[in-house]
């Protein structure tokens, strides 16, 4: 089991002037701090005009910041938009080679496609089209970093021969992953061999049963990169205190309101009949997570909230069903003061993470530098 | 926190609907026909109009929307609202800005009946080869004239349709003062299409919408379905958040 942080980096209002800044800075004090504990990611989300939920609009500007304060912990996009409106894709080629390049072969790179109204529309994107776009591009990320040059004639996006510079520093190149947010997205990420971030809180057995489809379908799949990056990936959130009420009535507020901010947001299928989004996503999961009825014991018992050996148990039930890594949003809204947040962190990394067989990170280069590559 | 609307009650608890009661009956109302066309609009200006208790959507949007009836316990009629997207609490509402019926049977039901805000006018749905238009007409002068734009057919399980809020005067607990009413109709869906939103003429002040205008389009859809103006089930304050501010009418629909 892999240990992570999750970044939507949550700003309350008034949004004074100083306000953003502190919340970045808490943001990266609690990064720093990470490294130093031994976790091995830390992810950031693209979001575009979801007040208050997400001011992470420039993530690979803050990986960078975190991977200029750190020595060991991976920086990962979670995800980069892969529609055009959004990020061009020789843009996105050339800005991640360069943060894994400062990195120093640390990055690893998240896709995905927005789900939300309020993003797509206000990049004046069609979501019938995201889908398509998301694959074109993905297809063409791992040729755009390592062959010499590259040119491409496709639906959505064409450029001439060109060379793309820089290379991306990892050899062949940084693992890739997809955002699984609507049901059969596992499916996409096992038919091109990318690593499946889950970015929902489903219970255990709606996870395990993904999973499984998961598992069985990338035996089969033809990567679009020059590897399998079969790994799975899911959300949590974390606060961890000796004293499991305590614990847990802070969790519960955390999670509380992470949800209530994602509920305030237009989901795409909320108000756009399209059938590029089947399911309502992520958002009205969360909606009903907020309001109660749909929070099932279940649900709770995967939260990593309360005293260490309540997190452990929870920890060993997502590894049971094949999890390989946990990423945690550690605040929303600042409702957990930032001393409290770091003593959670050196709880868990105290407490938890030894069981898990991981512990302060040893000063060493990442592994693609250590080999040479 | 997320904002909430800025509403003075004050300005319109005059011309708000009265309800004898809370125990309106339903209208069960099969194969009607229901046209909606999203736009969004300026939040600025929307914020003055959605009550205290509510949070803007994000971004602001109107839906115009067109529902013909030619079965019901009024006999037929076509209703045509234009609502606020907003929220209550957690979940995506339709705040019901104003409303018009074709019959004036209807309009007097639907404001007793939900605090529906329906004045009787002239209430148009009609198809042309390339387009379904709506149309309201008050008084000879056109306060409401929309289209979708070159329908495409497409699954009913791709539409959705957001429950209303209602404001109105309504008796509870011994006195009658403005309250918010949750109109949650369940769809059965037939057919669907899917097109393009445009809105030629928007009278906003015939629709009690300030200076609201529609900006970016989203998208229109009409459908074919078996529907209904259910009971009323909740209720909520208008000045508190809802989840102080909710009560519970009845258990479920299962007595309707």
């Amino acid at each position: 089991m892999k240990f992570g942080i999750f970044y939507e980096i949550s700003v309350p209002r008034p949004w004074t002037r100083e306000r953003e800044r502190e919340v970045y800075n808490n943001c990266l004090e609690q990064v720093r701090l990470a490294d130093e504990l031994g976790f091995e990611h830390v992810w950031a989300v693209e979001h575009h005009f979801l007040e208050e939920y997400s001011h992470c609009s420039a993530p690979e500007l803050f990986l960078t910041a975190c991977a200029m304060i750190t020595k060991n912990i991976r920086v990962g996009h979670g995800i980069v938009v892969c529609v055009p409106q959004f990020n061009h894709p020789i843009k996105i080629a050339e800005r991640t080679a360069t943060l894994d390049i400062l990195s120093g072969g640390r990055l690893e790179v998240g896709t995905g496609r927005s789900a939300t109204w309020t993003e797509l529309g206000g990049f004046c994107a069609n979501p019938d089209d995201t889908k398509k776009s998301w694959d074109e591009f993905v297809r063409c990320l791992p040729k755009m970093w390592t062959q010499e040059s590259f040119a491409y004639q496709g639906e959505f996006w064409s450029m001439p021969e060109r060379t793309i510079l820089p290379k991306v520093y990892q050899r062949p190149h940084p693992p890739m992953w997809v955002a699984v947010t609507s049901p059969g997205t596992e499916l996409d990420a096992a038919d091109r061999g990318l690593g499946s971030l889950g970015l929902t809180f489903a219970g255990f057995a709606e996870q395990e049963r993904k999973i499984g489809e998961y598992r069985r379908r990338i035996q089969l799949c033809e990567p679009v990169g020059a590897f399998v990056n079969e790994q799975v990936a899911t959300t949590n959130f974390l606060f961890c205190h000796e004293d499991n009420k305590t614990g847990m009535a802070m969790g519960q507020r955390l999670g509380d309101t992470f949800n209530y901010l994602a509920a305030q947001l237009i989901s795409t299928r909320e108000v756009f009949a399209s059938r590029s989004y089947q399911s309502l996503g992520l958002l009205p999961q969360l909606r009903r997570a907020a309001t109660g009825p749909d929070a099932s014991p279940e649900q709770a018992e995967g939260l990593c909230f309360g005293d260490p050996g309540r997190i452990i148990k929870a920890i060993k039930h997502w590894e049971s069903i094949g999890v390989d890594q946990i990423n945690f949003i550690l605040n929303a809204n600042e409702v957990v003061p930032q001393d409290q947040v770091l003593a959670s962190l050196k709880l868990f990394a105290r407490e938890v993470m030894p069981v898990f067989g991981k512990g302060p990170a040893k000063a060493a280069l990442a592994p693609a530098a250590a080999a040479g590559a | 926190m997320p904002l909430f609307g800025q509403l003075d009650l004050a300005t319109i608890a005059p011309r708000l609907p009265t309800l004898p009661d809370l125990d309106t009956r339903a209208w069960v109302l099969p194969g009607a026909e229901t046209m909606q066309l999203l736009m969004e609009t300026s939040r600025t200006a929307a914020d003055p109009l959605l009550p205290k208790a509510m949070h803007p959507a994000v971004p602001s949007y109107l839906a115009f929307s067109f529902l013909r009836c030619p079965e019901s316990p009024v006999g037929p009629f076509t209703l045509a609202t234009v609502r606020l997207g907003s929220r209550a609490g957690a979940h995506p509402r339709g705040l019901v800005l104003g409303a018009y019926a074709s019959t004036q049977e209807a309009a007097d039901g639907l404001r007793r009946g939900w605090g529906i805000p329906a004045q009787a006018a002239t209430v148009r749905l009609r198809r042309h080869h390339d387009r379904i238009s709506g149309e309201v007409i008050r008084e000879g002068a056109t306060v409401l004239d929309c289209a979708l734009v070159n329908p495409e057919a497409i699954s009913g399980s791709d539409v959705q349709l957001i429950n209303w809020v209602t404001m109105a005067n309504a008796p509870l607990d011994g006195t009658t003062a403005p309250l918010l009413i949750q109109v949650d109709p369940k769809y059965t869906f037939h057919k669907a299409e899917r097109g393009r939103p445009e809105v030629r003429v928007f009278d906003a002040a015939a629709w009690n919408a300030g200076p609201l205008r529609p900006t970016n389009p989203i998208v229109a859809t009409i459908a074919m379905v078996d529907t209904d103006l259910p009971r009323i089930r909740f209720v909520m304050d208008p000045v508190k958040p809802v989840y102080q501010g909710t009560r519970r009418i009845r258990e479920s629909r299962t007595d309707e």
